[in-house]
């Protein structure tokens, strides 16, 4: 509980010595007293979130809303509420941050001194929300020295619409992203290269993974077994009655190949492998399809953009509009449209492929995937 | 109960009910009306002197058992496992354009993702000025939409290119569903993080186990979709993606992603493997269309059909069938019995919402002789329902994707019904 009648009283006392003489706040002292802080927290123009949030411009500033930072679900409720940090505010907090506020993550015992407390306040007022000196004057948004007007202090967060039409712009719903949570989760990966983590593999190392976690499904060579995917082969087939579409014959790009091993395979046991291996496979997928030919060749970060797939320039975007079919959008034909009765071409039940009919083997093909 | 369960459907079965349809019409239309008496109204019946099952005996309703042959299907020989494959939709079986939730085609790349929305989060980053959160309480203080859409796979009635090969419209063309999704627009979302003036395309990643990822042009992001946690009014269904899944309105299904985590901002597609080695297609010079991502104008007669015979004989006949197009509402659907030498408008009946399933019927009387039907639609944009050769004209056999050709059903005398093509 953030308002607590004990920490406002001790603030309204500390900010009451603070008129009452400049001098009893010191900002050459504050920054000593930072030292404490500085293993979690920064300041200053070049300041980042570490362990504690980037505290530039914290002296006025709503709490919980420096973005990419995890806050704990108190300190962020407590944001939401219309916690504002001022020098009443911080006062108490930095005081005995746990009683302050329970349940945030800040692992520091607290000032015990009243003037440290004064002091690092005035070091932190120093700087504005942009890391530079704060202009004078507008060195702190913080509301007059009533300590009970900016303990309630009116919500920050905007309320969603609830009636009438849709309004655009923010809500100021969910919460920022963290850098580690972006890391964990954005693995993919780019024809550019845009996306590829550091590492590499050879050919050779890659055999060996292959042949331990991927033949079983893809067969020893890529050939696949039954109607897994097939991986290599096929060139020159794309116009055969049977197109063999593989990483060689057809696929555009080698960075699908990176990006999917790494996301979906081994089938199973998915995002099992360390980039390493996926660097190595991804080279003996390149051997397998005869586009690499040593098998000492190393695929790396820095040489992955030199590879360049052999049917990369076959694709071309959706045109079907001007198919004759759809160009011509006239008035189809409503009566004597064909000459004499239809004949029978080809029978379903000929094939006799549906389910419960038996007969699969005759299956004449065409894949879903 | 289960003794009058009916049989499943055998193609015996079927003729013989035909040829009974055929003789009970034989001595004529006036005859026919003079009947025995039937014991199902003579007798009492046990469900009209006892009672049944109390509330509660099912919390969550389910259909009758009679009903019990109406299910998903699967074709084995497709797939080499369950958990990377898909079943159809029993379109055969159903009626108006709202497909029954627990009825919608799967299509799953490494299984059913079990999620409990407590744990699921919807991260937005990339190019955008504020990379951001979500929990589902987020997701569900934004204002919601309710929109009836139909998905359908951009494989569906792949199968058919080099000719008739399944018989029935559940396998040839139930790769198909249409629901009532209720959701946020992905707008807002994408608004409240922010996207940077350079953003062009947008990731969109599952937390299944395949990780399902497909790029989407941020104009489409912008414009309809919708990011859905609930269809038909209740929770999404785990095998469509709960707690939310992405919705894509007219564009093939894959796009869909379902248990959406993920959403990235980018300045240029990204190429994965379901846009490039997949959902890209082949055509007869060796050359391969990509981001084709509309569904195209089509139509089926789904009654009669392969696995709905015609059980009654001679005399009033409904047909019915289903029509959609990418591009917005249907706006006609022609009918034939002789195979395309005449054909008939149909009639439109139910909602006609765009991007979602319309419902047609074709009220004739059958006069037992042969018949080959087909549909055709017509989109408001004046596209037509091509036929299966003037896209083979053009795209050769092995396209997989796209065939949204003419389908002949073939009728004969006995009422038995066959998936075949014609000259």
């Amino acid at each position: 509980m953030w308002k607590s009648p004990k920490a406002i009283l001790l603030a309204a006392t500390l900010i009451a010595g603070a008129i009452g003489g400049a001098e009893a706040q010191d900002i050459e002292a504050g920054e000593k007293v930072f030292a404490k802080c500085k293993a979690c927290h920064m300041v200053g123009e070049n300041a980042k979130n570490r362990v504690g949030p980037v505290l530039n411009g914290i002296v006025g500033r709503a709490a919980a809303t420096i973005e990419g930072f995890k806050y704990s679900p108190a300190m962020s409720k407590a944001g939401a509420d219309g916690l504002v940090w001022d020098e009443t505010s911080l006062a108490g907090y930095l005081h005995d941050p746990k009683a302050y506020l329970k349940g945030n993550k800040m692992a520091f015992a607290g000032l015990k001194k009243d003037e440290d407390v004064v002091n690092v306040i005035a070091y932190l007022a120093s700087f504005g929300a942009d890391g530079k000196p704060a202009v004078p004057g507008k060195q702190s948004a913080a509301p007059a020295p009533d300590a009970t007007q900016t303990a309630t202090a009116e919500p920050a967060a905007p309320s969603p619409e609830t009636t009438g039409s849709v309004a655009d712009g923010e809500r100021g719903l969910g919460r920022a992203a963290t850098p580690e949570e972006i890391a964990a989760w954005d693995t993919d990966v780019r024809p550019d290269g845009v996306g590829l983590p550091e590492g590499s593999g050879t050919v050779a190392h890659g055999m060996e993974i292959y042949d331990e976690r991927c033949a079983t499904c893809h067969g020893d060579f890529g050939e696949a077994v039954g109607r897994w995917p097939v991986l290599a082969g096929g060139q020159g087939t794309l116009q055969a009655e049977r197109p063999e579409k593989t990483i060689g014959s057809y696929w555009p790009y080698l960075s699908t190949v990176f990006d999917y091993v790494h996301r979906a395979m081994p089938f199973g046991d998915a995002r099992s492998l360390g980039n390493d291996d996926v660097y190595a496979l991804t080279a003996y997928l390149l051997y397998l399809n005869d586009i690499v030919d040593d098998e000492e060749f190393e695929l790396s970060k820095d040489n992955f953009t030199s590879i360049r797939l052999p049917n990369e320039e076959n694709f071309f975007d959706d045109d079907r509009e001007q198919e004759p079919f759809y160009a011509d959008r006239s008035e189809p034909c409503m009566t004597d449209c064909r000459p004499g009765a239809a004949a029978i071409t080809m029978h379903a039940a000929v094939l006799d492929v549906t389910p419960e009919d038996g007969g699969e083997e005759n299956a004449s093909g065409g894949g879903i995937d | 109960m289960t003794s009058n369960a009916r049989p499943g459907a055998s193609r015996r079965a079927v003729l013989k009910g035909g040829l009974m349809g055929a003789a009970a019409l034989a001595g004529g239309a006036a005859a026919s009306r003079a009947a025995a008496s039937e014991s199902v109204i003579t007798e009492i019946q046990d469900w009209n002197r006892y009672p049944g099952d109390g509330v509660d005996a099912r919390p969550y309703g389910t259909p009758s058992p009679f009903e019990a042959h109406v299910v998903r299907k699967n074709v084995p020989w497709l797939t080499s496992d369950t958990i990377s494959s898909i079943n159809f939709t029993p379109l055969h079986e159903l009626d108006g354009i709202i497909t029954p939730s627990g009825l919608c085609f799967e299509r799953h790349h490494s299984g059913v993702a079990e999620i409990d929305p407590a744990s699921h989060r919807l991260m937005i980053h990339g190019l955008v000025e504020k990379p951001l959160v979500f929990t589902m309480a987020d997701l569900k203080r934004f204002p919601r939409e309710n929109r009836v859409y139909f998905l359908e796979c951009a494989a569906n009635t792949g199968m058919e290119w080099r000719g008739a090969q399944l018989n029935g419209c559940q396998f040839t063309h139930g790769m198909l569903h249409c629901l009532m999704y209720t959701g946020v627009r992905l707008k807002h979302l994408l608004d409240e993080a922010g996207v940077k003036a350079e953003g062009k395309w947008l990731l969109a990643e599952g937390a299944d186990a395949s990780g399902m990822s497909r790029s989407i042009p941020l104009d489409k992001a912008m414009d309809d979709c919708l990011v859905a946690f609930g269809m038909n009014g209740e929770a999404l269904r785990p095998e469509q993606g709960y707690p939310i899944r992405l919705v894509v309105p007219g564009w093939e299904g894959n796009m869909w992603v379902k248990w959406l985590r993920r959403l990235e901002i980018g300045d240029q597609p990204w190429q994965h493997r379901e846009e490039t080695s997949k959902y890209t297609d082949l055509m007869a010079n060796g050359k391969a269309r990509r981001f084709t991502f509309e569904m195209d104008v089509k139509s089926v007669i789904t009654n009669p059909s392969p696995q709905a015979p015609i059980l009654h004989g001679r005399g009033p006949l409904v047909l019915s069938g289903l029509a959609w197009s990418g591009k917005g509402r249907i706006s006609r659907v022609d009918v034939t019995t002789d195979g395309g030498r005449n054909w008939t408008t149909a009639r439109l009946d139910g909602p006609s919402l765009p991007k979602a399933l319309h419902r047609f019927y074709h009220e004739f009387d059958w006069d037992g002789s042969e018949l080959f039907l087909q549909s055709r639609a017509i989109d408001e944009h004046g596209f037509v329902q091509p036929t299966k050769d003037q896209l083979r004209s053009v795209r050769g056999a092995n396209s997989i994707y796209h065939n949204n050709g003419i389908q002949t059903w073939h009728v004969n005398s006995d009422g038995v019904i066959e998936n075949v093509e014609i000259s």
